[in-house]
Order: C-alpha cells, then structure tokens, then sequence
C-alpha cells in the first residue's frame, strides 16, 4: 500500500526536517505538522501543535516531556490509534492516517507493536494466549488453525526469549508487574512489526525491573533491526536511546544526540 | 479466530453473565412446560369430545325427530358410503331426574339420551366410558341383571328359584319389579356422585340399582309430562364435566314408545344421527357434512342442521385455542424480560471491558470484529440459556407427575387433584414445532439484546478505551 503515496515522497523529502542531516533515504515513520486537541467539556484543549518527525528505520527514539505535554497522543496518533486534526503520518514515505479502517487495523496488527505502561493484558487468558493475540486477530479460525503450531512456538521463543518461560499457561493475575510486562513486549514482537511503538514501558516499575524492561527492548532493536518509540520522562532511560525528542506545548523543542558516553549510542554510532 | 477464543473465555470465566441467562432458561423451561400441559389437555379434550360426538351428527331442528330414520341414513350412505364406517339414531330431550337418598328426594334436570347402546357404541366412544362403582368397566347395555335385581330388592332375593305361581310369589314378583324397574339407564358420573370434602372421595347417591324417575314432555301438539321409572346399571364417565353431570342414557325404544313416537316395534323417531367415517377415510370433515347438508335439504328442505363434532364443540374448542395463544404471548414477556437482563449485563461488561476492548483493537481488532466478539456473546448464552432451559423444561414434562407427586407428599395437598380432572395424571404433549419455536424466540431474543452493547463495544475509540484506567 506504501507504493500507491510513493509520489509523495518528493514532498516529504523538502518537508521534514532531519536534525542530524545525515539521512539520505526516506524516514521511515514520519509526522508532518501534526496537530491534535481534546474537548474538555465546552472548551478545546491543544495538545499537539504542529509535530514534525521523522524516525529512521532501526532507530530507537526516546520521545520525553513533562506530563500533559502530548507524547503520548503523539505516540498513538503515529501508530492510528487515533486521527490528527491536522497533519499528516508517513510510513516508508507514503500517508497512512487517511487510510481506511480495515487498511488501518491492518498495519496496527502487521507494522507496529504495542507496549503500554500498564501492560493492558487480557486477564482471561493464559500469557501465551496473550502473546498470541496479534496472530489470533490476523487471522480466520481455517488459517489459524493451519499454522497454529508455527505461531505456537514463535510465541514460545519470544516468552522464552523475555524470560518467561516457566510462565506460559499463567494468567496475568498471576504475574508479577515486570513479567506483565514481558509478557506484553513479546505480545508486542509477536506479529513480527516493523515498528515498536512504547509509552511509558517502565512508568509503573522499579527501578530494576525497569532496567531490565529497557535493556531487552534494546537488545530486540538490534537484534530485529526494528524501528522503536519510546515514551518516558525518565532522563536516564532517555539516556539510553539513539536519539531523544523533547515535545514542550505540543511541538518538538529540540533534538539531541543520545548524551556522550552512552555505550549503546557510542555502539551505533 | 480470537472472537471464538474470547466469547468462549468469557462464557467460562463469567458466572455473573451466566447468572443473567437464568432467566432465558427459566422463561424457555416454563414456556415448553405450559405448551405442553395445555397442548395435553387440549388433545385429550379434543379426543373426548370427538371419541363422544362421533365426526358429524346430523340434527334435526324439530325436537320430536323424525320418524324417517331409514330414510335418512339411506340417503347419507348414499352421498357418502364410501366413507361411512356406521351411524346411529338418538333421540335427544331434556327431563327432570328424581331419586331418593335416605329419605330425601334428589331432582336434577337432565338432557335424557335414548340410544340403542351397540350401535352407538359403534359410532363414537361410548362403551370405554362407561364404569360400575368401583371403575371397573361396564358393558354397554341397559339389562338389568338377575344378580343386581337379588341385591338390592329384598323380595327378589326371597324370590330366588321357586317359581311357583302362588300368592305369594306373585307379590313377591310385584314387589321386586316395583324395587327394581326392569329398565336400565346409564347415569351421567359427576350426577350419581357427591363429594366428600373430608375424605376428597366421592361418594355414590344414585349407586346401581337405584331406581331413578325421570319426568319429561310428550311429544305432542301440547306438551304433556309422562314419566317413567329406571334402574341404574352404569355410570358415564367421559371426563367432560358438561356430560358427566347432565346426561341419561336409556334405552331408545323405551323412550320413543314414552314420548309417544314410536310403534314399539323398534322403528320410531330420532332427532340425532351419529356418523362415524371409516378410520382410514381422507374425506374432509367439512366438506362431507356440507355434501350432507346438501343431500338432506332436497329430501326434506330446512329441517336437518349437518354439523361436524368440531362444529358442535366450536366455542369451547375455540376458546381452549385461544386461551393457549395468550399465555405464550404473556409467557413470551418473561424471555423479553430476560432480554433486558442480559443487555443491562451485557452493558456493564462493556463498560468493564472498555480497556480491553481498547487493547484488541491496538492490536489491529477491527470494528466489526469486536462487535462480533459481544454477538456472540450473546448468542453462545443464548445457545446456553435456551439449550438448559429446553432440556430442564422437557425433563420436567417428562417427569411432570413424579414431581407433582413429590410435591404432594411435601406440602401434604394434592396440587393436581385427579379427581376435578378425572385424569388420573396431568396428560402433557410435547409438539416439536413449538418447541423449535420457543428456542429459536429466546436465540433471538438474546441476540437482541446483545446488540446495542456490541455496538458500543465496536464504536469504542481506541485512544479512549485505553485512557480507561
């Protein structure tokens, strides 16, 4: 579907801006003046205000603010959870936020992955049921049942790989916060996305737990070489992305180079 | 796939929904329970009617008959011979029944019934309702036998052998014919009883051998009283208390010759003729009784009024239906009620639900998807609600009279009294259609009301599902 906007590439290319002026190829998720505002009661409360950005394909962007600032309508707003006001959302260069319903839950199940802060696993199933959703929901019951036990054990590895293999057949209630959140990093991998879309994944933990949470999604954005958005205002994990994206009253303030003497920036670079 | 996998997680992991198809069950379970039990009294009803009025009665308006009978069934075997298994006169008249219990006198008005007992009993069920005081059945005839005689008149009994015809014995003989008139006649059941209200049994008045008086109207210009004396042989119990307490059975000639319209040799008038078709007859009823009809009027215009057996019993018949019709629409409201049970249930989980419904479609569910999911929702308890309750309902059919004996014994009163009935159980019929009807109603309904939620669930937005916390 990318290739039917491939015309519009041009006019990304001029349009958005690219901090580091290094990129030669299209980004590959990208806003364009994103604006969005909320009714609050009888008055219209801006949240975004103009976003522009652009994130490179394999790039692990931490997007920080102070609460109330919008990352997190911008996160969903990038990943079609929601519709800019205004503005535009560019994948590999063509617009997906105009595009119809079944396009969109399309590329929200196939091309991004979700993570949220407070986990949202579905407390009636198992967590390997959990990590299978994505698939459960891609497909009819003929073609599931089909490939069941291929999507079986990818969803095993990917528990095994988050470190949850002993907790397979327990439900959510039965985990602990960190596992939970395991549990939704592998939900989130489960459907082999292209992007990663992560808000506040380290909000509702401790301190360890949290780190633990961050250094797997790093290590699964080199290993998958997958394109990643994470939502903090946690300076120190900040610290540990490629680049981060200040949003201050709804517009990106600046951008900065991860902070020297980051290893994982130093390892990118 | 994962609509299947979520309506079966609910449907385990609910009780709270499940609790709210209690009342589809119970609305199903009483709707088959009560079309049962009236499709059961209505058949029987049905039956009894029919097994007494035989399939068409040709009546005359005139109530002295006609004395033509010959004539008559002539004609009718030859519109429908075919057709026309066998048929039989009856003279119909009212009368005033007298007899003595103790030392008072019991009067009744009665509808006085002159038949030929063979015959009749050819045309309908006549001889199956007949019993002696111990239910025992009794034969369809009007002889008063030697034994009843002995037993309830003295003098026979002093009688016995000797049959000298001394002074004596011709007193005696006076005497017991005087006790026991030699007529027989068949006594309506619910007219020779009375109920005890303390032992809930009835007791005999008119027990047989009781000589009974009937007054009634000569068939004249200018009605006169005759009257005449029976011994009681049998009783009629047909289960229809319109019969059973109203109608006399006596022997047809006996009557004609009292009303003064017959020639005692057997031929006299009637004003019924009972038809009853051959068993494998395909004739319409209807369309039979109108050939009937048609044929009588050209041998005598404007007397004869052809009807079939649903015809004579039409308002109640009628009535019965009708009944049965209003209950299921009133029954009906309870599993609409039960609809609204489960769309304010199904409300809430939706509202319970907003965050998971925000993941699902985070993770790509889409719109219909995710209305599916509380469709089938609603069906899959449906399916559970109508199937527990058809099942329940049709075991409690099944074992209708077990659990109302169990309940007896519990409350110690009898909550189907046979007796009122005169069933000895509560006849039930289990009719399919109706059955696929009320399970079918209830899916509906249950789908129904599972609507509005699915589509509020559907409509949600992601963004503020998930900001649901």
């Amino acid at each position: 579907m990318n290739n039917s906007h491939i015309s519009r590439i041009d006019a990304l290319e001029t349009k958005s801006s690219t901090p580091r002026g290094k990129r030669s190829m299209t980004a590959h998720l990208s806003a364009r003046g994103l604006a969005k505002s909320y009714r609050k009661g009888k008055t219209e409360v801006p949240v975004l205000k103009g976003v522009d950005l652009a994130v490179d394909r394999g790039e692990l962007v931490a997007v920080m603010g102070a609460s109330g600032s919008g990352k997190s309508t911008l996160l969903h707003v990038l990943g079609l959870l929601d519709s800019p006001d205004r503005g535009a959302v560019d994948l590999d260069g063509g617009r997906i936020d105009d595009l119809g319903d079944r396009k969109r839950d399309a590329l929200r199940n196939q091309t991004f992955g979700f993570i949220f802060q407070f986990y949202h696993l579905l407390p009636e199933l198992s967590a390997l049921d959990n990590v299978l959703m994505p698939l459960l929901i891609r497909h009819g019951p003929i073609g599931y049942m089909a490939a069941r036990r291929t999507y079986r054990r990818r969803a095993e590895a990917l528990l095994d790989r988050v470190g949850l293999a002993g907790r397979r057949t327990h439900k959510p209630a039965e985990l602990s916060g960190g596992e939970m959140q395991r549990a939704a990093v592998a939900r989130a991998l489960v459907g082999e996305p292209e992007i990663v879309l992560a808000d506040e994944p380290t909000g509702n933990l401790d301190a360890a737990n949290g780190r633990a949470i961050l250094e797997l999604l790093r290590d699964l954005n080199r290993e998958r070489e997958l394109t990643m958005m994470l939502v903090t205002h946690d300076s120190q994990i900040a610290s540990r992305a490629d680049r981060v994206v200040r949003l201050v009253e709804g517009r990106i303030e600046e951008f900065s180079a991860a902070p020297e003497g980051s290893d994982f920036a130093a390892s990118r670079l | 796939m994962y609509k299947y996998l979520l309506c079966w997680k609910y449907l385990r992991g609910r009780y709270i929904a499940l609790a709210s198809v209690v009342s589809v069950m119970l609305g199903v379970a009483t709707l088959i329970v009560v079309n049962a039990v009236m499709a059961g009294f209505a058949t029987k009803m049905r039956s009894r009617l029919h097994g007494f009025l035989s399939d068409i009665v040709v009546m005359s308006y005139d109530r002295n008959g006609f004395a033509n009978a010959d004539e008559v069934t002539a004609r009718i075997r030859q519109i429908a011979g075919d057709d026309v298994e066998a048929m039989a006169g009856t003279m119909e008249t009212y009368a005033i029944l007298r007899f003595y219990v103790g030392g008072s006198e019991v009067t009744k008005e009665v509808k006085l019934i002159g038949v030929k007992p063979e015959e009749r009993a050819k045309t309908g069920d006549f001889a199956e309702f007949l019993f002696d005081e111990n239910d025992r059945p009794a034969p369809a005839s009007f002889e008063v036998s030697e034994e009843l005689r002995k037993k309830t008149s003295p003098a026979a009994g002093v009688l016995g052998e000797n049959m000298d015809d001394d002074i004596l014995n011709q007193a005696l003989r006076k005497q017991a014919l005087d006790d026991v008139p030699p007529r027989g006649a068949i006594l309506g059941y619910a007219m020779a009883t009375a109920r005890d209200p303390e032992k809930h049994r009835d007791e005999y008045l008119a027990p047989r051998g009781t000589k009974v008086m009937l007054v009634f109207a000569r068939a004249s210009k200018r009605p006169e009283p005759a009257t005449d004396e029976f011994t009681v042989v049998s009783f009629f119990k047909s289960g229809m208390s319109e019969y059973d307490s109203s109608i006399v059975f006596v022997p047809l000639e006996r009557l004609q010759f009292m009303l003064g319209i017959g020639d005692g040799e057997g031929r006299g008038a009637v004003n019924q003729i009972h038809i009853k078709l051959k068993p494998g007859s395909k004739a319409d009823l209807n369309v039979l009784a109108r050939k009937i009809q048609r044929g009588l009027e050209r041998l005598r215009p404007l007397y004869f009024k052809v009807a079939t057996w649903e015809e004579m019993q039409g308002p109640l018949l009628a009535a019965v239906s009708i009944e049965q019709d209003i209950l299921n629409m009133l029954l009906f409201f309870i599993i609409a009620v039960a609809g609204f049970g489960i769309l304010a249930i199904f409300s809430m989980i939706v509202v319970e639900k907003t965050r998971d419904i925000g993941v699902l479609k985070a993770l790509g569910a889409s719109t219909t998807g995710v209305g599916g999911i509380f469709l089938g929702y609603g069906l899959a308890l449906g399916i559970v609600g109508a199937g527990t309750g058809l099942a329940g309902g049709l075991l409690f059919v099944k074992y209708i009279n077990k659990i109302e004996d169990a309940l007896s014994a519990l409350t110690g009163q009898r909550v189907f009294n046979p007796d009122i009935y005169y069933f000895s159980e509560i006849p039930t019929r289990v009719e399919p259609l109706t059955v696929a009807w009320v399970f079918c109603g209830a899916l509906l309904i249950a789908v129904l009301a599972s609507v509005w939620p699915a589509i509020r669930a559907a409509r949600l937005r992601p963004v503020e599902a998930l900001r649901y916390e």
